[in-house]
Order: C-alpha cells, then structure tokens, then sequence
C-alpha cells in the first residue's frame, strides 16, 4: 500500500541522489525527490522525461545523472511528447506480452517548458489521454536562461525581460492560470502542491500515478536566484504562499474540486511580496495601487476557488 | 570641445548589436530565452521602449519569428534573436519571410550543436544559415563579425541589407563574440534611413491593395516569382560581397576563417609570422552568402595551399573548395563541439602541412 509516513520513506531509497548542480535552496530538487519518492510505491519502475530547464542542467551534466531511473532530455517544447512516444511503446509492449511490470511515466518540466512553448505538447498528450503525470515545477521565470519573464510570472514581479524602471512596474500582465486550463482538458486528475506540505504533495503524486489517464500537478518552485531572496527561507516561503493563498494547494478529481489547505487567517498579499526582492519596486509610492490590485485579484481568485468547492460538494450530495 | 576621436564604450557583443539595432531604427523585437544570447534580449527589454519601441518576449522561438512576420509586414523594422537550436525552430518563419519578401533581421549567437550541444561559442551552424535553413529555394544574406565593433557595425548594415532587398538577413555570431566585451563606437551609427515601404501593409485607405504573400498555386505564378528571386539573389551577390585580407601581399599559404576563428587565425597571420618558414595571409569572409568565392579564388592564386579554420566539422571548408575549383590545395582544421582553436594549434597545424613539400597525411 502506498504510504506518505515519513518514517517508511525514510527507508526508501532516494531516486534522485545528492551531488547535482543545483543552487542552494532550489526548490526543484526537495519537488522531485519528493514525487519520485511516492511515485515508486506499489511495486511501480519511474520512467520519466524533463525538459530543458534548471533541473535537467543541473542534475543531468554529462557524463553524470542524479537520476537513479530511466530519463529521457530531448528539447524544450517535447517532454510531454516524449512522455507520449514512451508510454504508448510500453503499451505496445504489453499488449504484445513482452513487459509485465507497472511503470510510472512521469513527465517533469519547468514553467517556461509547461505554460509557454512546452503548452503544445502538453495539450496534445492530455487530449489524446495518455497515462502519465505532468509535474510542473513552477519557479515562476525562465531562471535557466537569466530570469526572463515566463506565462507563470505574476504581476509586478522584476525579472531582466520586465524590467522595472521609472516607467514600467516589472510584469504588466496576470499570471497564467495552468491548473485551471489543464482541468478543462477534462483530464481524471490535477492538483497543485507545494514542497511545505510533502504529506500531500506525495498523497497526490500517489494519487496520480494511479490514476488511468493523465494527470497533472503544479507545484510551487522557490527559487533564491530569481525570486531574490535567501535560500534558507525556501520551504518558509512555500508556507507563505499557501497562508496568503498565492498558491492555493487544491485538487480536482473526476471534476471535483477540493480545497487541501484553507489558512485559519488568511495573510495579506503583502507579507509575501515583501520577502522578495524581486516585488522590491511595488512598494515605491508610485506602485503602491499594485499591491491593492494584486490583492483584489488574489482574493477573487480564493473566492472562486471556495465558490466552486461548495457548488461541487452541493452537486455530489445532490447526486447521492 | 569635443575629442577627436569616437566616444568608445565597454560593451558585450549581444549589447552592442542590440544598441546598432536601435540605432538602425528598429522599433519591433520579439524574443525568446536561450544562453548565450540573453544579454541581447535583455538590452532590447531595456532599451526599446524607452525608445518608442515594442519589445515582446514571445512564448516560443516559433512565436517570436512570426511576430516579425507580422510587424514587417506592417513596415516596422524588425529583429528577433537566439541561439542555435532556437535558431532551428525559426526555419519555417525564416522560410515564410523570404517566400513573401518581407525584410527582418535574424542574430544567431551560435552555440554547439547538434541537439541540446552546450552552450559554448561554435560555428555549426554554416550550412543552416548560408543555405536556406528551412524549406524552399531561398537565400538569405549571413554576416559574420569577427569583433564586437562588427557586431555592431554588421546588424546595422543588416536592416539596411534587409530592407534593401526585401530579404531576411542574419548576422552570424557566436558565443564568444556574443558575450566578450571589447570598447565600441557607436556614432557613426545613424540616423536610421529606412527606404519607402509602398509595399506594407498599412490600412492606409485610397491606394492599391497590397497582397503579401508566399502562396502561389498556380505553377506559371510561382515560376514567374521564383525568376525574381534568381535576379534578387544574383544582385545581392553582384553587389554585398564583403572579405577582409590580412597578412603579407606574397604570403605562400592562405588561412581561410570567420567569425571567433578568424581572430585566432589574426593572431598567427600577424604576430606569429616571424615564427613560420613561410608568410601567412588571413582571407576573411564577411558575408558568408553571398561567399566571396572568386575574390578568394584570385588570392589563392599562385599560393602553396589554403588551410580553412573553422570551429565546426568541416563546413566552411566546402565554399572555399567550391570557390578555388583545384587551383590549389585545400586543408582543415577543424573544431567542432564548442572549442575554440588556439594559436599555436593553427601555427603548428600550418607547419605540419606546409613546413616542407615531401609530408602527407594529417599530424
């Protein structure tokens, strides 16, 4: 049986090792280890593809891989499609009698590779149903590259392609609801996490990789590079986000919504963007009305979160 | 008053084309993240705006062509940069642009190849840019900088080239050239002077409709558009070719190199000279399409042998012995992968293959 006691994946062996390049505080690492830590429960192998970004770099630079299971790199816009190609072989395979065993087919990318040019392959591989599960791990900018705004920036952040300036406030636009458009795929699960919460980050992977179908999971990524803040306040900054509910950690099953985590007092927006420096400039005089808008959204965005919630549990009860 | 001489500025190559591009009057960039080109898209982030430009950062290489598509059509000046393999996704907008004659300005800051590579500075990408990388029989102009002032100078004469001839140009630089920092001047560097565009498509009411398009259906038409190409591209090679000769008037051997390999090949033509049994001339093509095949033909006359320096497998190597035809001998040294050739390499390589008549084969 799958578990998320902390003592039983104490003994299980770690199947993306130490040693790999990535800075201190990375949120990417602690996100992995923690999927594949739950994906391999039930007797299942991990077969899994990244795509370019930090974490393929980092863990993947030849002639080493921190990888202790079988890793597919082909380009940036492809590992939902290079998933695709490697699970249906394995479905070929099985039908044919060749393979017996149960794989998880795990595709990993940042949120330059999942919202923006990764967006087609991923798109394509959920309608055509394939069984595996997307995790995007989302640091918010392309940070490979130098920390260039990505589909996944929110509003207001600094990043070197949305400068702040005496004129421009960092990133004009929303951040892209991905969970949201993923879920209208109509696929059988997604959800997103957070590494602050590696109970229900693992339950979910679990969840996943069980599921027939494809799943999707969005979980929050710090990064002290491009977030500017310092690495040892990673985990206490995914806390934040869940309390001010800038990433609110829900999941929905079959077109069920559920929120995982409701702050008792919900903080203000502000307290986030003040323990980065990257929202630095959103608290000169001249920004200041960002902050309020920032909140607003946020707000609206909880509200419906909660609004759908209650509508969903009052639909099943219903139907029961 | 006003010293004499140019006001040079520190600037890394990526700046200073970016820098030239707004001085050329570019008011239209969309980019994409890759290393080593950052710094450019970076500058242009910056830069643009407060120069009533638009600057967008596109959610894909793919993206980012095509909105150049669009914005040359509409007459803008426009450029896009990247990398390598963001180079590779570019083709097919690279293709369409040339099929509809609309002018834009192309940077590739070469990396190694093929596939992911590394990001370290390569010419790999020869054939790609001087052949028409995507689909189709097309040309488009390549310059190739050796410095980071060319790099400058070049993506200005780029918008020029492109507007000129309503053609995509692309200026082939690499990581080294892209990320070195070296002084520029930049004075000499505008006004912009971009020609008429009465072909754009401008909304503007009363005139001609004016059709933009590389559809052409019917064979007869597209032959018919095709023979205009012939002629474009005949007078783009009548007209562009540019090279550099460095080195002594009656040198026995010829290097042959572009970009970050000709600088090293500058070092052994110029101080290491004193250390060979015979002189050294540096033959440097600026474009590499249109090549300076029979400027490079004529030099090589009368010459014991060409060696072709390049930091790819052996690309460059086969426009030069198009252009000599057998005239003379032709050697390479190539360095592929993502090195970049010392000096001493070059010199050692020169002495082995040209030290004395009676030694074959390769050290």
């Amino acid at each position: 049986m799958a578990t998320t006691s902390l003592k039983k994946l104490s003994d299980m062996p770690e199947l993306l090792t130490g040693g790999h390049a990535a800075c201190p505080g990375c949120g990417g690492p602690i996100i992995i280890r923690q999927v594949l830590l739950a994906a391999q429960q039930d007797g299942r192998k991990v077969v899994a593809s990244i795509s370019t970004g930090c974490m393929e770099v980092s863990t993947t630079i030849y002639p080493d891989s921190a990888w202790r299971v079988p890793i597919f790199h082909s380009a940036f816009e492809n590992s939902a499609a290079t998933i695709s190609g490697a699970e249906a072989a394995y479905r070929s395979l099985k039908r044919q009698g060749k393979y017996e065993g149960e794989i998880a087919f795990i595709a990993f990318g940042g949120d330059g590779g999942t919202y923006d040019i990764g967006f087609q392959s991923l798109s394509g591989a959920l309608e055509r149903g394939h069984n595996f599960t997307y995790v995007c791990y989302d640091n918010e900018a392309y940070m490979n590259t130098g920390i260039q705004r990505s589909g996944a920036t929110p509003k207001g952040a600094w990043t070197t392609t949305a400068p702040d300036g005496t004129v421009e406030p960092g990133k004009r636009e929303i951040k892209k609801d991905l969970t949201a458009i993923v879920a209208a795929h109509g696929v059988p699960y997604c959800a997103q996490a957070s590494p602050h919460r590696p109970r229900d980050l693992m339950r979910k992977v679990q969840k996943a990789v069980a599921t027939e179908g494809p799943c999707f999971l969005n979980i929050l990524s710090p990064c002290p590079r491009g977030w500017r803040h310092d690495p040892d306040v990673t985990i206490q900054l995914c806390k934040l986000a869940a309390d001010t509910c800038v990433w609110p950690l829900y999941e929905i099953e079959n077109g069920k919504l559920s929120i995982n985590y409701k702050p008792k007092e919900k903080k203000p927006v502000r307290e986030w963007l003040k323990s980065q420096q990257r929202f630095r400039h959103l608290f000169a005089p001249k920004n200041e009305h960002l902050i309020e808008e920032i909140q607003a959204e946020l707000d609206a965005k909880w509200g419906q979160l909660l609004a759908r919630e209650a509508f969903d549990n009052e639909q099943e009860q219903e139907s029961e | 008053m006003r010293a004499k001489q140019a006001e040079r500025v520190l600037v890394s190559g990526n700046e200073a084309a970016g820098e030239a591009a707004l001085r050329a009057g570019c008011t239209f960039y969309a980019g994409y993240p890759i290393t080593p080109q950052n710094r450019l898209t970076a500058y242009m982030a910056e830069h643009l705006p407060r120069r009533d430009g638009t600057f967008v950062q596109a959610e894909s290489e793919v993206a980012a062509i095509n909105m150049l598509y669009g914005a040359s059509a509409g007459g803008a000046r426009c450029m896009t940069s990247s990398s390598s393999p963001g180079i590779s996704l570019k083709q097919e907008g690279i293709s369409y642009l040339a099929g509809s004659e609309l002018p834009a300005v192309i940077i590739n800051v070469q990396r190694g190849g093929p596939g992911l590579g590394n990001i370290a500075p390569a010419q790999s990408d020869y054939f790609q840019a001087t052949r028409g990388g995507g689909h189709g029989d097309y040309r488009t102009p390549v310059l190739a900088p050796a410095t980071v002032q060319e790099f400058a100078d070049l993506t200005y004469l780029a918008f020029d080239l492109a507007d000129r001839y309503r053609n995509p140009v692309m200026v082939l630089s690499d990581g080294m050239i892209g990320q070195m920092m070296e002084a520029v001047a930049f004075d000499h560097l505008g006004p912009p002077a971009p020609p008429p565009k009465p072909w754009a498509l401008t909304g503007e009411p009363g005139r001609k409709r004016n059709v933009i398009k590389s559809f052409q259906p019917v064979v007869e038409d597209m032959v018919e558009f095709h023979k205009r190409f012939l002629e474009k591209y005949a007078r783009i090679e009548r007209e562009e070719v540019r090279f550099e000769l460095t080195g002594p008037q009656e040198a026995e051997v010829l290097l042959v190199a572009y970009g970050t390999s000709a600088r090293v090949c500058r070092q052994v033509a110029e101080r290491m000279a004193g250390d060979l049994p015979f002189g050294v001339a540096l033959f440097r093509p600026i474009t590499l399409w249109p090549f300076p095949a029979a400027a490079l033909a004529h030099v090589a006359q009368g010459t014991r042998g060409i060696l072709v320096v390049e930091m790819s497998a052996g690309q460059l190597v086969e426009d030069v012995r198009l252009a000599v035809e057998g005239a003379c001998r032709v050697e390479l040294l190539p360095s592929p992968g993502g090195a970049v050739p010392q000096a001493a390499e070059v010199a050692a390589k020169l002495r082995y293959l040209f030290g004395s008549q009676e030694r074959k084969g390769t050290p």
